[in-house]
């Protein structure tokens, strides 16, 4: 009960900076109403709320980092504020990004960005009568998407140089992993075999890092906006190809490679005819293994976090548990039992 | 010491019992929480019903491929750090069975009807 009252607290306190916020920003008529928490994200606390203004009202969305660790995946608030710039500018479907936090607004690090009406929820999107179009348009439209991503020029990201993740992926997980002090014998098998695979240098790219069923707004026509930048990094176009094909964002529908959606044909088909460079399907097996690394120590950071007490939730709790299955997936595709 | 009625089984069925009801009835984060719970209930449940010889049956494989006495803990520090610095490459195939039935052990316990037929024990 107590921690209710003071999640309570914490929110009123929150929507108070944010109505100044606003009012720094848009006059002192602006106000807000009508606001929801959305469920707390790994990296983030969502907030959504009316902008109130004489001249009208529309939803946005208030993002602050939840996560602050030496060892944190995640790129900061700002760079991903940024990242929502230039993706805006090329045309991925994504939020408007409206404004940065400032040091004055006392709300802590993050930004403000327009809300999209649509569905984020994995297995309603999956099951949902309503859905049954966009199902059919994903992987297509995740080629389209991934082809427009891939061609932005890194430079226009360079900041992004500088992430661990874009100097060597796999040695930035290994540090991850280790930074936890557990042994799980079957991760250092599927690290070996990393090692042991590594592909071929390719041109670097600039990579979302966790696209995937989850972090992408659906309407029943199709995608609207893609989420969650906080893993965008430089690398190799295939990465993001692995990632999204993992079996754990398939959440069941095994046979659907993409997302749980659909085949693998119609998403690299609509990769290649928008301009996306050629397929290279070992190496998607690579990333998607890798990809089972990299989702079995973020697991590990949850339980961390809840053992720890930073962030204490049964779905964190459970999280350190789930690394099993994760790890079972890991050894089964490289066996090639799985695909 | 023998307890009284009701035993931890019961105790655990109970107790999951309500936590899946209350997911019945909610809704958004609380009903979340609430599946949590009964997943983790029933994490208990089987970790308390397996097999107590799986830690004795990992330690005398571990000690057979790493050539080396030790607890279950400092065997699994032993095989990761091997396994990592190629230590065991030549030995590979002993060394991802070992991995893939330590994981297995793991699976067994967490989500038994997440693995494959053939690896279930049922």
């Amino acid at each position: 009960m107590a921690e209710v009252s003071e999640q309570q607290a914490e929110l009123a306190d929150s929507v108070a900076k944010l109505q100044l916020a606003l009012k720094r920003r848009y006059g002192e008529a602006a106000r807000v109403e009508n606001v929801s928490i959305a469920t707390l994200g790994a990296s983030n606390r969502t907030l959504l709320f009316d902008l109130v203004e004489p001249v009208g009202q529309r939803r946005l969305v208030l993002r602050q980092e939840t996560v602050k660790s030496e060892v944190s995946p995640f790129i900061s608030p700002h760079d991903q504020f940024e990242i929502l710039n230039v993706v805006y500018r090329h045309c991925v479907p994504v939020p408007e990004p409206i404004f940065e936090l400032e040091l004055e607004d006392d709300l802590d690090v993050g930004y403000v960005m327009a809300c999209v009406e649509g569905e984020t929820l994995p297995k309603t999107l999956l099951n949902a009568p309503e859905f049954a179009v966009a199902r059919q348009r994903f992987a297509a439209q995740t080629g389209e998407i991934f082809a427009k991503l891939h061609a932005i020029d890194p430079r226009e990201v360079a900041f992004l140089e500088k992430v661990v993740d874009s100097v060597d992926p796999l040695a930035a997980q290994i540090s991850r992993y280790d930074a936890y002090c557990e042994y799980h014998p079957g991760l250092d098998v599927g690290i070996r075999w990393l090692e042991n695979n590594r592909p071929k240098e390719k041109p670097r790219v600039f990579v979302h890092g966790d696209y995937r069923n989850g972090n992408v707004i659906l309407s029943p026509d199709g995608i609207e906006a893609v989420l969650d930048w906080e893993c965008a990094h430089i690398g190799s176009a295939m990465e993001d190809f692995g990632w999204v094909c993992l079996r754990a964002w398939r959440f069941g529908n095994i046979n659907q490679p993409v997302g749980g959606f659909g085949p693998r044909d119609e998403f690299y088909q609509a990769y290649t005819s928008n301009g996306g460079q050629a397929i290279d399907e070992d190496e998607i097996r690579w990333w998607e293994i890798f990809g089972s690394l990299r989702w079995a120590v973020l697991n590990m950071m949850q339980a961390d976090g809840h053992i720890r007490g930073v962030r204490r939730s049964l779905p964190f709790a459970c999280c350190g548990r789930n690394t099993s299955m994760i790890e079972y997936d890991m050894l089964m595709t490289i066996d090639g039992q799985f695909s | 010491m023998s307890q009284d009625k009701p035993d931890i089984k019961e105790i655990l069925v109970t107790v999951k019992q309500l936590l899946e009801s209350i997911a019945n009835r909610s809704k958004g984060g609380e009903r979340y929480d609430a599946l949590c719970g009964a997943f983790l209930i029933g994490v208990v449940d089987r970790e308390l019903e397996c097999d107590r010889h799986q830690d004795e049956r990992q330690r005398r494989e571990l000690q057979v491929l790493l050539g080396r006495k030790g607890s279950i803990s400092d065997l699994y520090l032993q095989f990761c750090q091997q396994v990592r610095h190629g230590e065991l490459d030549d030995q590979w195939p002993a060394a991802f069975d070992f991995a893939l039935q330590q994981v297995i052990d793991k699976v067994s316990v967490t989500k038994p009807d997440y693995l494959t037929a053939v690896h279930r024990s049922d």
